[in-house]
């Protein structure tokens, strides 16, 4: 028996977190949930997940972009696949957000709803599974 | 002397030291945290490296003055309480010094229950005005940001309810039968619809309250049907319909937001797509005089009807009524229409029943084509 891979949700929407959940469980991962950004990064410490999938709008707007920095600035944080999520619609104030060159690396950028066959495909290229 | 504690620091300004010590002590012991300064120019350093809530400044002292000190400090200091003291208090100079931003003045003697209670209004009356400026900050940027955060509420449940269906088709589509798998995918399409529903809708409350974001820039109608028309080719080619552009060369320049515009083309191409019988052909064209351009999207669909025909920018109208088979937002046309209308320009339609329909959209051309970048917003 193989170790599953890892996955760490963040979102403040817990029904997201159960439907993603689902899905990631079929694809074989090993899931853990994040209902806010802090516990998202303590979590990230102390499970050091394989991939982790971050939402943009969480307490605050452009909460997810500080986690994604938190989690890139720990040592296991710089290489690991990280993906965020977003609902915002192209017209919202982060319709031209445009990440300064130094901004930390963002594996993939998913919008809401993310389609089952899709999500797993993207996390099976980052991870190199077959 | 610095302020370390959560105490509200209080400056007194006075070149009498008894005073100044008799100040201190009143409200030390009402629990203030106090500076002091026998001279303008010192009390008017501590101030700015301190930032007081609230500073009693003597009017009369020599180099700089009481009034000049009262000047400065409510220019410099943010939400700064001012009090003036004075030993001849005329109502000349007490309302000198509230023209200057003084919120009151302390006649000479006082005792410390005047200095006491004047303290305590003072504070509160600061606190109520950082609150007002707080609050009116807040309400600003609920209101311009208020359209984005309904569209975000909105549609989360949508969202959701979406991810779910994902999820309940991983988790057990191979077991359902059919009939199950098709109501779910009903269920998906109309949430879906619902979803599309909610964005224009905001769209066009976006354009209403002049909030969507358009960047008006000098471009060319050309690439704006270039992009649309590669958009829509996989739709058409999809239900069997041919897709054709006829655009005669050397187009004038417009000024317009490529985005939206290219979701006005895309609006009507779509639009088109869904009238027009497998084998019919929908032709993008575009022509131009001196002023205006036209940009015509004609199909060879099943047409409208002549009474149906004035009202179809209407939000909600169905020209196939409550049984069209065709569901959309119901927003779509209205959406072109108010873009056009962001663009100076407008959206006519002519239709034939049974021969097809014929969108029109007239852009004024660029004045002055030396200008390169017109007005951001509409």
């Amino acid at each position: 028996m193989t170790i599953k891979k890892k996955i760490l949700l963040i979102d403040d929407d817990e029904d997201f977190l159960f439907a993603t959940k689902l899905i990631l469980e079929k694809g074989g991962y090993e899931v853990f949930l994040a209902e806010d950004g802090k516990t998202g990064v303590e979590m990230w410490k102390s499970i050091s997940p394989d991939l982790a999938i971050i939402d943009m709008m969480m307490e605050t707007w452009g909460e997810g972009f500080s986690v994604l920095n938190k989690i890139r600035a720990t040592d296991t944080g710089k290489e690991t696949p990280l993906f965020m999520l977003s609902a915002v619609d192209l017209q919202g104030p982060y319709n031209s957000f445009e990440p300064p060159p130094e901004f930390p690396k963002v594996n993939k950028v998913l919008q809401k709803p993310i389609k089952a066959d899709d999500l797993l495909r993207y996390i099976a290229q980052e991870l190199g599974v077959k | 002397m610095t302020n370390k504690s959560e105490k509200s620091l209080i400056l007194v300004i006075d070149d009498e030291e008894a005073l100044r010590d008799g100040c201190r002590q009143v409200l030390e012991k009402s629990g203030y945290a106090v500076l002091t300064a026998g001279q303008g120019i010192d009390g008017i350093k501590l101030a700015r490296e301190n930032l007081p809530e609230m500073a009693f400044i003597d009017l009369k002292m020599p180099n700089i003055s009481g009034m000049e000190i009262i000047e400065i400090l409510s220019r410099d200091i943010p939400d700064i309480v001012l009090v003036m003291i004075t030993g001849f208090a005329t109502i000349v100079s007490a309302v000198e010094a509230m023209q200057k931003g003084a919120y009151n003045y302390l006649p000479k003697p006082f005792n410390p229950d005047q200095l006491r209670a004047l303290t305590k209004r003072g504070l509160e009356h600061r606190h109520l005005k950082i609150e007002t400026k707080r609050l009116r900050e807040e309400k600003d940027l609920m209101e311009s940001n208020f359209i984005t955060f309904v569209s975000h509420e909105m549609r989360s449940p949508l969202v959701v309810i979406r991810q779910y269906i994902e999820a309940l088709n991983t988790i057990a589509g191979e077991r359902f039968d059919q009939d199950v798998r098709e109501i779910i995918e009903r269920c998906r399409k109309r949430i879906q619809s619902l979803e599309e529903m909610v964005e224009h809708w905001l769209d066009i409350s976006r354009i209403e309250n002049g909030t969507l974001a358009q960047q008006k820039v000098c471009l060319n109608l050309d690439a704006i049907i270039s992009r649309s028309v590669e958009e829509m080719t996989p739709v058409c080619r999809k239900r069997g319909i041919s897709l054709e552009t006829n655009i005669s060369e050397k187009l004038p320049q417009i000024t317009g937001d490529e985005e939206s515009l290219v979701r006005v083309f895309t609006n009507i191409i779509g639009n088109a797509t869904k009238y027009t019988p497998e084998g019919g052909k929908i032709t993008v064209s575009c022509q131009h005089d001196e002023c205006y351009i036209n940009a015509s999207i004609a199909d060879t669909g099943l047409g409208i009807a002549p009474d149906k025909l004035s009202l179809i920018f209407e939000p909600f109208f169905r020209c196939g009524g409550k049984n069209e088979k065709y569901s959309g937002s119901g927003l779509g046309l209205t959406f072109c229409k108010k873009i056009m209308e962001s663009h100076k320009g407008c959206i006519a339609v002519s239709s034939k029943e049974g021969d097809g329909t014929t969108f029109v959209l007239t852009f004024p051309c660029q004045i002055d084509p030396a200008r390169k970048v017109s007005g951001e917003n509409s």
